[in-house]
């Protein structure tokens, strides 16, 4: 006789934003296999890129990857074509452009911090952080003009400028926001109820992290100290105050807590950077066709996102490589399942911060 | 582990957190990037903004006497920009408003409608080269 | 970024001798299409803490020549080598089809025309 049963996850769940669905092979409460699928949402866009765009349009299509990373792909999009162009971005349009990266982790993490508390059954959390989320989403709103789809950054600079009023209102919201994020540590910290569903649940260990590459704040908690922030020298992020941020027990309570702290970091760095802010244009040109291959790899809210572009010299683009990195940490994903209990999938699911529509592209 | 229970308790006295749209209108931050608008009598016809609009959404139809005419799907448009900033003539031949788009109507014909233009316009490029070559043809014939 | 040429039969040779887990990061398997039914495969890694080391190993080949897999020396690499079966359409050993697209898929995104 069969001794396993098998439980789906997905497609379409209740505790799930996005298609994704795990296969998870069940010997009682506990899981000791998975399989997953993460193709439902697959669109092309990277045959798009070398085929309906020319290479100047390429970047707000990339933008339409993902909701939550529209700026980081755009950013990596753009950083590669201009290394193939040979330009490289005056002070002023670098910060601007951290400024931005640095306001979409901090509101990525606030979603995946408000889903995890949702998953483990914390409803009111939920509300709770999210709502204080719009603090940010309305700072990039009022910088960039849109919501959600930015289209900030273009080839050779940013289409936008801070005004004095967008700085008063950055400060303004990042204060608020300091002194909640403050409460929530303290309340993430202390609950009794959530360190249940959390503490010791869903570990990855750091063996375990290596052999799988895991990455991004999966990675960090765990102990393994990797950040592309760190790893590239594109932008200037030790002169902003950037610290690398590691916890060892990789636990959904190690990742949760990286994360605030990580929120933390950032909230610093965008004020350092609004009191910094270089003088300078915001709009350099770029000239010329791309022509060779450049790879960049971009600090994303998941972890590294990694753009190879290969072009030779016309307006259409040879090749347009996009790594997500949800897509890169299903293996590690996968592994952590092992061994947990049934009921607990959701909330560690939820931990990893998955985003389907950037890896399935 | 208390304090979250007193949190709890003292939110029953707090005001509430939510917007009370639609009976309060929401006030979007200035610089909303809206719809995209056009001035034919500052327009150069330079086709800038067309070729770098990423969806394709600006297109100009060739009429016969040489002149051309302006189209706008903004149920297309991504409200990026990059016309305008193509455009060697922005503020008055184009420039982008704060207006916000409404869904389309069926009758409106956002897709159907716009393939049918996209293909007219296509045409009436190709009618016009072949008509100027074939003029070209002539005036050299009569020389 | 450095390039390092090698090929498809000292492949598992080479990244074997090359990888280690605590000092590199595996990220991708990546495909380009040259044309003519040529493609040329990439292994990219970089390396944890160290700033701009991105290093390459790719390989020509063709469409029909089975791809070795290196699932043995690097477990994560299966998502990767999926990705490259249904998108080229190439034989990875090992790797299923239907990732990206419908397990029986005919077309192949990517592969040029040819
Ligand atoms: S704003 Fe962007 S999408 Fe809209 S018409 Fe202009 S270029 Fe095209
Ligand atoms: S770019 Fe400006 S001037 Fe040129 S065709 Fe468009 S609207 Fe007219």
């Amino acid at each position: 006789m069969k001794k396993t049963i098998q439980i789906p996850l997905g497609s379409q769940h209740i505790s799930l934003l996005e298609p994704i669905r795990f296969k998870f092979e069940c010997e009682n409460e506990k899981i000791i296999g998975v399989d997953a699928d993460v193709g439902f949402v697959h669109r092309g866009v990277e045959l798009a890129c070398t085929r309906s765009f020319e290479f100047k349009q390429v970047g707000y299509v990339v933008a339409r990857v993902c909701g939550l990373c529209a700026i980081t792909h755009s950013l990596s999009y753009t950083l590669a074509v201009e290394k193939l162009l040979g330009y490289v971005a005056n002070d002023r349009i670098k910060y601007l452009r951290m400024l931005m990266v640095e306001l979409d982790r901090i509101h990525s993490h606030m979603l995946c911090l408000a889903h995890t508390a949702e998953n483990a059954g914390f409803e009111a959390l939920f509300m709770q952080i999210m709502g204080d989320r719009e603090l940010i989403m309305d700072v990039q709103e009022a910088i960039s003009g849109n919501r959600v789809q930015f289209d900030y950054i273009s080839i050779g600079g940013v289409n936008r400028d801070l005004t004095p009023e967008l700085v008063a209102m950055i400060h303004k919201n990042l204060g608020v926001l300091t002194s909640k994020i403050d409460a929530l540590i303290g309340l993430f910290d202390n609950n009794w109820s959530l360190s249940l569903k959390y503490k010791g649940v869903g570990v990855l260990r750091l063996e375990d992290a290596y052999t799988y590459n895991a990455l991004g704040p999966l990675a960090r908690a765990a102990g393994l100290a990797t950040d592309v922030r760190a790893e590239t020298s594109d932008f200037p992020y030790e002169d902003i105050g950037y610290k690398m941020i590691l916890e060892s027990s990789g636990d959904i309570h190690a990742r949760n807590f990286l994360r605030l702290r990580e929120i933390v970091n950032s909230i610093t760095m965008c004020q350092n950077i609004v009191n910094n802010l270089p003088v300078g244009e915001i709009q350099e040109k770029a000239k010329g066709k791309p022509n060779g291959e450049a790879v960049v790899r971009v600090e994303a809210p998941r972890g590294e996102l990694f753009y190879l572009v290969r072009g030779s010299g016309q307006n259409m683009l040879d090749r347009v490589r996009i790594k997500t990195p949800t897509f890169s940490a299903i293996p590690a994903m996968i592994e952590v399942f092992k061994g947990a209990e049934y009921a607990d999938a959701p909330a560690i699911l939820a931990s990893f911060d998955p985003c389907m529509s950037c890896t399935a592209k | 582990m208390f304090k979250s229970m007193l949190e709890a308790f003292l939110n029953l006295f707090r005001p509430i957190r939510t917007l009370k749209y639609p009976a309060e209108e929401i006030v979007l931050p200035s610089g909303y990037r809206g719809l995209i608008e056009y001035g034919i009598d500052a327009c150069i016809f330079c086709d800038k903004c067309e070729k770098v609009c990423p969806p394709g959404a600006i297109l100009f139809y060739q009429n016969e006497d040489g002149t051309k005419t302006y189209r706008y799907n903004p149920w297309l448009c991504i409200y990026c920009g990059e016309c305008v900033r193509a455009c060697p003539k922005p503020e008055e031949a184009l420039w982008q408003s704060e207006t916000k788009q409404l869904s389309a109507l069926k009758e409106e014909g956002a897709n159907e409608g716009w393939f049918v233009w996209e293909e007219a316009c296509k045409q009436s490029r190709e009618a016009y080269a072949t008509a100027k070559k074939s003029a070209k043809i002539q005036n050299k014939s009569e020389e | 970024m450095r390039k390092i040429e090698t090929t498809l039969t000292t492949l598992l040779r080479d990244i074997g001798a090359f990888y280690e887990a605590k000092k590199w990061h595996f990220l991708s398997v990546n495909g380009i299409d040259l044309g003519e039914g040529k493609i040329e495969l990439q292994w990219i890694f970089s390396q944890y803490g160290v700033k701009d080391e991105v290093v390459i190993y790719y390989a020509l080949s063709d469409y029909e020549t089975p791809v070795p897999s290196i699932v043995t020396l690097i477990p994560s690499a299966f998502m990767g080598e999926r990705e490259i079966v249904d998108m080229f359409g190439l034989s990875v050993d090992g790797a299923e089809s239907g990732l990206y697209l419908d397990k029986d898929s005919l077309a192949h995104p990517l592969r040029g025309e040819s």
